[in-house]
């Protein structure tokens, strides 16, 4: 920076002041650097508001991705995308309860008291039965406590399983699909059409590639959604 | 503008007034009106400067931040191992039962949520509470979760287990046997349980000189083993002396129907009763009155004497009574005489025999019985002939030394015993005494060993109602501490240990009924919670012939006389350790915590005493002090003290509370007591009402009409520029009758239990912090001696313009499509404007943490359906939307809008007077339309223009035109 003469320091007191040419402190290449320091300074702090800004909206930092290993390797494809086994079967009170339920050890049992029993993956289910020790799974999808969600009107309404809990006919190991934000879910509360499907296919395994069925005003008009009152606060929190 | 239900200026005294700070306009009350929270500026840290708050504000933004940096934690799901049948996770179930009201069963419906209950609702099918409840009902399921249960056998050597009691149980047993039960004495509540009394007759017969007594603290519903009943719905002319029977009584919610019925305008048109009140303290029901005499229990009696010449058209001479005795006395006469025989007189069952017999006597005279007044076979066990008597024959038996052995059952006696038989004394050389209670309580700790009782939603046991309607209780969760039932102790008296609750009640009905296909009967009985046909028959009234007995006035009228009643909200002091009913306002004192010692405001100025002043209390060899407090309505020369508090061993809760009015109780005297000396001693006592909190500065909150003049001014259309609120699909709405609001606050409790309300504590009530998102504002209207009262329940007004949801900065509180004021707790973030802009004050506020602790037992009662607020969040009334959310989602999935009626919302459910209707008011024919069509229907603040859809129907009252009251 350049050091200006200021008349109102001369003093009476004051040494006698050095030459003209001697009063400039910095050479001009400082100013030069000072000059690209500033754009570097101003380039680092955009720049890492913009990587914060990409961290804060990536999916990853939602949870998506999101897959705890689990006490049984369970796989979802196997048994609803191979076998083709109802989600309804362990997840029964999916229509009738906000909870979809978690299949209780004597679900498990129904089949495998019989096949592979005596395979390593499904000691921990074979322990549970003899023990009568419930398992213990890891959540996957998770609402913030101060959402109620009830999976019942929205099976009932069209939304089908993998809208919001992914392909999970294709996964082994579940994770979480979908950012499962406030935003996510306005997204279709503001405009559900789009999102629904026939009752046909709402218990899919798999992802349809296409949408399906009927124009989504249409089923709108056939599921009787009124639309107004899903975007109310009250809808969601209470 | 001009508002037109505004006063023009101040009154010099305000007709209707809410304390008498407010009537006598003192500087404090105006402080506080003015300054809405005073309490806020003291909290203000005085010595914080500039430099300070920068510090601390950079620091907090700085720890904000690191919230962000949580990693995501991972929670576990565990699904059963084998499920129950029936069970759907996630929704709940509902189980028929019954709880004691009083030794009398009320029948109740219990929610359950996996496995956990959590809120009780009345049973519609059941005669004594036709679905509604009280507060005690609704805040009973709190004392299920209370921590301070006793959770095992104690013996006073300390420790102990039931083994342990057991063997030595079976020592006494042996000697018992061979001296025929000898010195073996039960002390039990008198119960209408016909197990219980089947097993007290089990073990008279083991044990042929055993004796069993019984002990309660409040007053019998008979006398000689007969109970009067009464139909309300009726009753034309109804005189009711000393009684609270519509707010505490084992019929108390079939009759506040009834009654309701009789004051409801329906259609423009109401079909009046007329309701007379003679009392000595003011009682929620006397608040109903038409005409209301307050008298001391002395010149009760000289009024009752003037009725009954009155009635034999002999004139009472004006030299005996005052001008407002006299009306009372010529208007009721005229009354009884031309209504007759569809009269009701029912005298308070803490009054002296011969009120009783006089009230008896006039419904003989006016040939009521078998019309409105019936009677039934005691349903409780007080008469009955095997019983050797009650606390003081076993008092006599102990002092002579028959009682080696002594069993209580569910009892405390150490602390409700009246003071002259000193219980404790005796108790304390009784060799082996057993004390079984859910609480270690003062009885407990004088006894040689404590037995933990079940609570009566852990286990099986029957009750009567005071109808005689018998209820299977069943239990709802398994026992949560190493408890028993008190029949199970019972059993093992005579029988080796082992037996279950459930065999022995399953046995008594098996006893009971005589066809067969029992087990079918058995659950169609647990599922409605009502045993078939098994109502008491009316019976043979005593022989009353309908003349007076003439009531002799104590002659030591000079002294004030001393009045014991029960208290509004812990009865005896049995809830004394529960943290609602304590935090309840009481009705018409509003206070909250503790009792005080209630003086009428003429004898307040005569010793010169304020509300809080410390009184010395004494009377015969019995003193007390006691904080006074100034109760409009309350008779000249008589003070009144609620029984309940002052105890020592109730609890984290209820120890320490209040002033303890058994010490001024005797065995000849339990309700009145005349010769009270009372002297004011200087100190003062911190009494915490609600009643000033929350002013509305006088406007005309509440309108009360004369039943022939059935209009209120119709709602003046206010100019406005905001646009008319659009409304699609449903609109709710509520309508709250004041004419038949009993102000029970039952519905006060009932929102609490069903919206996760926190409970403050008396510190914070006295800072205006409750919590309660309903609250009953009581209006005194007239002579603070003789005051008319009119009670209000105030919830959110869910205005269409609300003016709170301008204010927030951060669009917290937004309004649903539905018309609803909705209130999103995780966006607030607590500037407190909407509370500052809302003018009904019904917004609250947590100014701390009050959520109980994840590993805190009453955590398993919060309600699932509804968010547990955190601190520096704003609440209030939603609507139960968790309730219109669910019955919406049930209506749609079955492709059918909601049904009138599907919705109620928690206080709706809870009130007996059906005074809260709640519906959609887009549908023209729902009752709640209906009710908005009145022509009472009136709105609070209607001049602001906030278009509330809380509304209200005005009071319709009697003018008090006729008696100078």
């Amino acid at each position: 920076m350049v050091k200006l003469h200021d008349p109102s320091s001369d003093g009476p007191n004051r040494p006698s002041d050095p030459p003209e040419s001697d009063r400039q402190l910095f050479s001009a290449r400082a100013s030069t650097f000072f000059r690209f320091s500033l754009i570097g300074a101003i380039l680092v702090i955009v720049g890492s508001g913009i990587a914060a800004s990409a961290y804060f909206h990536s999916a990853s930092r939602y949870g998506v991705g999101f897959a705890p290993a689990q006490p049984v390797p369970f796989s979802h494809r196997l048994h609803a995308g191979e076998l083709k086994i109802d989600c309804r079967n362990c997840h029964a009170a999916v229509e009738t309860s906000a909870f979809a339920g978690m299949p209780a050890t004597e679900t498990c049992q129904a089949c495998h008291s019989q096949l592979l029993t005596d395979a390593p993956q499904l000691k921990p289910v074979m322990e549970s039965s003899a023990r009568k020790v419930p398992l213990e799974w890891n959540r996957v999808t998770r609402l913030p406590d101060h959402v109620y969600f009830d999976h019942s009107i929205h099976v009932n309404k069209g939304v089908g399983c993998t809208t919001c809990h992914g392909d999970v006919g294709h996964m082994d190991r579940l994770a979480q699909s979908e950012p499962l934000t406030m935003r996510w879910c306005l997204d279709c509360h503001r405009n559900p059409g789009p999102s629904l499907r026939p009752a046909s296919s709402v218990f899919s395994a798999t992802t349809p590639s296409t949408r399906l069925g009927p124009p989504p005003a249409e089923l709108i008009r056939s599921y009787q959604i009124h639309v107004a009152n899903l975007t109310d606060c009250s809808t969601c929190h209470h | 503008m001009e508002s037109p239900h505004q006063p023009t200026a101040a009154p010099a005294t305000p007709d209707f007034w809410r304390s008498l700070d407010e009537r006598a306009l003192t500087p404090e009350f105006h402080e506080r009106l003015v300054r809405e929270f005073p309490f806020v500026a003291t909290l203000a840290p005085s010595e914080l400067d500039r430099r300070h708050f920068v510090k601390l504000m950079g620091a907090s933004i700085a720890l904000a931040g690191m919230t962000g940096c949580v990693r995501r934690s991972v929670d576990k799901i565990v699904p059963y191992v084998v499920a129950p049948e029936t069970a759907i996770p996630g929704r709940p179930d509902y189980y028929a039962t019954a709880m004691t009201v009083e030794g009398f069963a009320r029948g109740i419906v219990v929610d359950s949520h996996e496995g956990r209950p959590t809120k009780i609702e009345g049973n519609p099918d059941h005669p004594e509470s036709l679905g509604a409840t009280d507060a005690i009902t609704q805040a009973a399921i709190l004392s299920l979760y209370d921590p301070d249960r006793s959770r095992g056998p104690r013996s006073k050597a300390g420790t102990g287990d039931w083994a342990a009691f057991e063997s030595e149980w079976a020592k006494h047993q042996g000697a018992l046997l061979t001296a025929q039960g000898e010195g073996l004495a039960l002390l039990i509540e008198p119960t209408s349980s016909p197990s219980l009394r089947r097993e007290l007759q089990r073990i008279l017969e083991h044990f042929p000189k055993a004796r069993w007594y019984q002990h309660t603290p409040l007053a019998a519903y008979e006398t000689g083993g007969v109970q009067a009943d009464y139909d309300f719905a009726q009753a034309d002319v109804i005189l009711t002396i000393g009684s609270d029977c519509l707010y505490r009584h084992p019929a108390a919610l079939r009759y506040s129907r009834a009654f309701a019925g009789r004051r409801r305008v329906e259609n423009g048109r109401v079909r009046m009763n007329r309701f007379y009140a003679l009392e000595s303290t003011p009682t929620v029901t006397g608040t109903l009155a038409d005409f209301r005499l307050p008298a001391s229990p002395a010149r009760m009696r000289v009024v009752l004497n003037a009725i009954a010449l009155a009635i034999a058209h002999n004139p009472p001479s004006a030299g005996d009574l005052s001008p407002a005795e006299m009306n009372f006395v010529r208007a009721l006469a005229d009354d009884l005489r031309q209504h007759a025989p569809a009269v009701v007189c029912i005298a308070g069952a803490e009054e002296d025999a011969d009120i009783q017999r006089w009230a008896l006597a006039l419904n003989a005279h006016s040939g009521a019985g078998g019309k409105t007044v019936r009677f039934l076979a005691s349903q409780r066990s007080d008469s009955d002939r095997a019983s050797a008597g009650d606390l003081t024959a076993l008092g006599g038996a102990m002092r002579r030394g028959e009682v080696t052995r002594l069993f209580i059952l569910g009892s405390n006696p150490v602390y409700t015993a009246p003071a002259d038989l000193d219980f404790a004394g005796l108790l304390s050389k009784i060799a082996f005494s057993v004390h079984h209670g859910s609480h270690a309580d003062e009885t407990a700790a004088l006894c040689t060993w404590h037995l933990p009782e079940s609570h009566w939603l852990e286990t099986w046991g029957d009750l009567r109602a005071y109808d005689g309607t018998a209820t299977i209780l069943q239990p709802l969760i398994e026992r949560l501490f190493d408890t028993r039932s008190s029949l199970e102790i019972l059993r093992l008296l005579t029988a080796p240990p082992g037996t279950q609750a459930y065999d022995m009640v399953h046995e008594t009905w098996q006893h009971e009924s005589s066809g067969s296909d029992f087990d079918v009967h058995w659950s169609r009985w647990l599922n409605a919670g009502v045993v078939d046909g098994s109502a008491a028959p009316a019976i043979a009234g005593p022989a009353v012939d309908g003349s007076f007995p003439v009531l002799t006035p104590p002659t030591t009228e000079a002294s004030p006389v001393l009045i014991l009643q029960p208290d509004a909200t812990i009865l005896d002091g049995r809830w004394a350790n529960n943290a609602w009913l304590q935090e309840l306002p009481k009705p018409l004192t509003q206070l909250v915590w503790d009792n005080a010692a209630l003086v009428s405001p003429a004898f307040a100025s005569r010793l010169g005493i304020a509300s809080g002043d410390l009184l010395a209390l004494s009377v015969g060899l019995q003193t007390l002090d006691a904080a006074a407090w100034i109760m409009p309505g309350q008779a000249d020369d008589c003070i009144t003290l609620s029984l309940g508090y002052g105890r020592t061993a109730a609890g984290s809760v209820g120890t320490g509370r209040g002033f303890d009015a058994y010490r001024l109780r005797t065995t000849e005297a339990l309700w009145r007591r005349s010769g009270l000396q009372v002297r004011k001693i200087g100190g003062r006592y911190a009494l915490v009402t609600t009643q000033q909190h929350f002013s509305m500065e006088g406007r005309d909150l509440v309108r009360v009409v004369p039943p022939d003049a059935l209009s209120v001014p119709p709602p003046v259309a206010n100019p406005t520029l905001y646009p008319a609120w659009k409304s699609s699909g449903y609109a709710w709405g509520m309508s709250i009758d004041l004419s038949t609001c009993l102000g029970c606050n039952a519905c006060i409790v009932a929102c609490q239990a069903e919206n996760n309300i926190a409970v403050v504590g008396k510190d914070q009530v006295a800072r205006g912090r409750q919590m309660h998102w309903i609250r009953v504002d009581t209006y005194f209207e007239g002579d603070p001696a003789n005051p008319r009262v009119v009670h209000q329940p105030v919830p959110c007004m869910q205005c269409e313009n609300a003016p709170c949801e301008l204010v927030c900065p951060v669009g917290a509180t937004t309004h649903s499509s539905e018309g609803l004021n909705d209130m999103v707790y995780n966006r607030c973030v607590g500037t407190r404007y909407c509370s500052n802009n809302c003018p009904y004050k019904v917004r609250r506020f947590n100014f701390f943490d009050l959520r109980p602790s994840p590993d805190a037992l009453s955590i398993l009662q919060q309600n699932p359906n509804v968010t547990v607020r955190e601190r520096g969040v704003m609440e209030k009334c939603t609507y139960c939307v968790q309730r219109i959310n669910a019955a919406r989602i049930t209506a749609e999935k079955e492709d059918r809008p909601i049904r009138d009626g599907e919705i109620k919302t928690a206080c709706q459910q809870a009130c007996p007077a059906e005074a809260i209707v709640f519906g959609n008011l887009a549908d023209p024919e729902s009752k709640v339309s209906r009710r908005k069509r009145e022509p009472t229907n009136y709105l609070l603040l209607e001049d602001l223009n906030t278009r509330p859809r809380t509304t209200y129907l005005a009071k319709v009252r009697h003018p008090a035109g006729g008696t100078a009251s």
